[in-house]
């Protein structure tokens, strides 16, 4: 019955595709539903949670819940190649948010002076999703998000600074080269 | 141990720049501090740049401060806590060091890495940037990785490893971490991988 | 070193060749559309099924590692750096499910036959009572080494490249190697042995 092919047979029996009972995705949608909100739920999960309930908020609550709508810094593209070894390249940063009930959103931090007028973030229209790209030369940067000009969030994807000296923790980003 | 030069920089911001009023009054950014937390700040700075330490990150640090409307003794102790960890961190580095190294070293320390573990990690860099494993170490550090294990983990890959490939190693400490594992043990498995796969004569 | 992205993709299987739909599906997730989620669970669930299947040995295991694994991966969305690679980065999280699973199995197994009075009155299974090609192959990647049936299931039966599987198990792409073989030995024995029973 067995011989030197065996072990092929097997692989190829396993190959076989599988039937899973489909009634998993109800139950995995229901258990993610069932989610309590936190930082580490998908802010789409936090807004999803959000639009069917009213809520009252304390300050730190409404902090807490603002830090789970940071997403992620998704992206880098280089801006500007180094003509030659001696000018380190620029660099862009996309930094993204999921935010949808901001009026506005200040991307602040080291490379903008900490001034919040200086690098508003744009909102995608029918989303709540707000990006701004920020050259960087190779460094270390510390930033947080300004929401409507009163409540700072860090960005929970990034390192957060241990150093938190201010009451209200900033996120850290290092772009390598020096 | 904090060495002589160390000492220098915090007696000099604890006993001198109180009474300082030097360059920094010129620096336009600072003017957003209220008038009685200005000249504490200036005269800090200006003390931190006349031992030679880079002064942008403490004025950074300051406008962080006005900006988030901390008060202005939390400014000066913040800036001063700042200039001290630069000096400490100029110490171990060396006085070669590049003023982001010395920010990336001064986080470093503020994470709970010793001075030792800077000079090794300078060490093993040879002529290559300290920066980025600086930084991985004090990253591993804010996800719960222990300061030890982090240290320990930055140290194997940081004679070998490229930026990327430090960078590359956080990530995946970070994913592991986010699906479930302890810190220290995906900090110590994905190094133990790295180092397997980096050994000379292996596939 | 291994990568950092979410890209260990499957060559032939496609795991990761679902083009840019799976990418816009992370994205409406992430902005906020939950019931996109339900798409990739069901565009998944069949393909991943079948690893969790095999490598822990029974449906309802299998079928607790996965859904764990998809809600895992919702709450680590943002983790996910390359959406268009989402399918592989979901296999890494499930290949650490199943670790978890077969581990917790294979302790509920020691207490069992631990049991001196289990022992004595509980014949172990054994391939006679297997008769059906179905449970001898079960039966048979049962006796491996968990280690050695994750690198052949991932290796044979997913199709992984090395060192796609390396970035998901964290191991060394010469241990892998190694585990391979040496799960392919002992399926032989194993099947050899079941045709001499």
């Amino acid at each position: 019955m067995f011989d030197d092919d065996a072990v092929e047979r097997v692989v190829r029996y396993l190959r076989r595709s599988v039937r899973i009972d489909p009634a998993l995705d109800h139950r995995v949608m229901e258990e993610i539903a069932a989610l309590p909100a936190g930082p580490a739920v998908p802010a789409g999960g936090v807004w999803r949670w959000l639009t069917g309930r009213r809520l009252t908020l304390t300050p730190l609550g409404a902090l807490g819940l603002a830090a789970a709508f940071v997403v992620a810094v998704v992206g880098v593209w280089r801006v500007r190649a180094a003509p030659d070894a001696v000018e380190p390249a620029l660099r862009g940063f996309q930094f993204v948010l999921v935010e949808p009930h901001a009026a506005n959103v200040s991307l602040v931090g080291d490379f903008n002076d900490w001034d919040a007028t200086r690098t508003p973030m744009h909102r995608t229209p029918g989303d709540g999703l707000w990006s701004a790209v920020v050259p960087l030369e190779p460094g270390r940067y510390r930033y947080a998000f300004l929401i409507d000009g009163r409540l700072w969030v860090a960005d929970p994807t990034a390192p957060t600074t241990r150093d938190d000296d201010f009451g209200a923790p900033s996120s850290v980003l290092t772009v390598g080269g020096l | 141990m904090m060495r002589a030069s160390g000492y220098v920089v915090l007696l000099s911001l604890c006993l001198v720049a109180p009474f300082s009023r030097a360059a920094a009054q010129g620096d336009p950014r600072l003017e957003r501090l209220d008038e009685a937390t200005r000249p504490v700040v200036v005269a800090l700075i200006d003390t931190a740049r006349a031992v030679g330490l880079p002064v942008n990150p403490l004025v950074e640090r300051a406008l962080e401060g006005a900006i988030k409307g901390a008060p202005g003794a939390t400014i000066a102790t913040a800036v001063r806590r700042l200039a001290a960890d630069l000096g400490r961190a100029r110490d171990a580095l060396g006085s070669g060091a590049s003023p982001v190294e010395l920010d990336a070293g001064a986080a470093a320390l503020r994470a709970g890495a010793g001075p030792d573990v800077l000079t090794r990690l300078r060490r093993a860099r040879g002529h290559r940037p300290v920066t980025m494993a600086l930084a991985v170490l004090t990253d591993l550090v804010a996800r719960g990785v222990p300061i030890d294990t982090a240290t320990t983990a930055v140290l194997t890959l940081a004679a070998t490893a490229r930026d990327e490939d430090l960078v590359d190693f956080r990530r995946a400490v970070e994913r592991d971490i986010a699906i479930g594992a302890p810190p220290a043990a995906a900090a110590s498995i994905r190094v133990n991988a790295a180092a397997r796969e980096a050994r000379p004569g292996r596939p | 070193m291994s990568k950092g992205r979410c890209d260990a993709t499957p060559g032939r299987e496609g795991i990761g060749d679902v083009g840019t739909s799976d990418a816009a599906l992370v994205r409406r997730v992430r902005a906020g559309d939950t019931a996109a989620y339900a798409d990739l669970v069901a565009r998944y669930r069949d393909r991943l099924g079948r690893y969790a299947l095999h490598m822990l040995g029974n449906r309802e295991d299998a079928e607790e590692a996965l859904q764990d694994a998809f809600v895992r991966a919702y709450r680590s969305l943002a983790r996910c750096d390359d959406p268009e690679r989402f399918g592989a980065w979901l296999y890494g999280i499930l290949v650490n499910r199943c670790r978890t699973t077969g581990a917790r199995a294979a302790r509920r197994a020691r207490r069992f036959v631990s049991d001196p009075t289990a022992l004595e009155t509980t014949p172990l299974p054994g391939p006679a009572e297997q008769t059906e090609w179905d449970d001898i192959v079960r039966w048979a990647l049962a006796r491996l080494a968990p280690e050695a049936r994750e690198a052949f299931l991932l290796k044979h039966v997913e199709e992984l490249e090395y060192e796609d599987i390396a970035q998901l198990t964290g191991a060394g792409i010469s241990a892998l190697k190694m585990r391979v073989k040496r799960a392919r030995e002992q399926l032989q024995a194993i099947l050899r042995e079941a045709e001499h029973v």
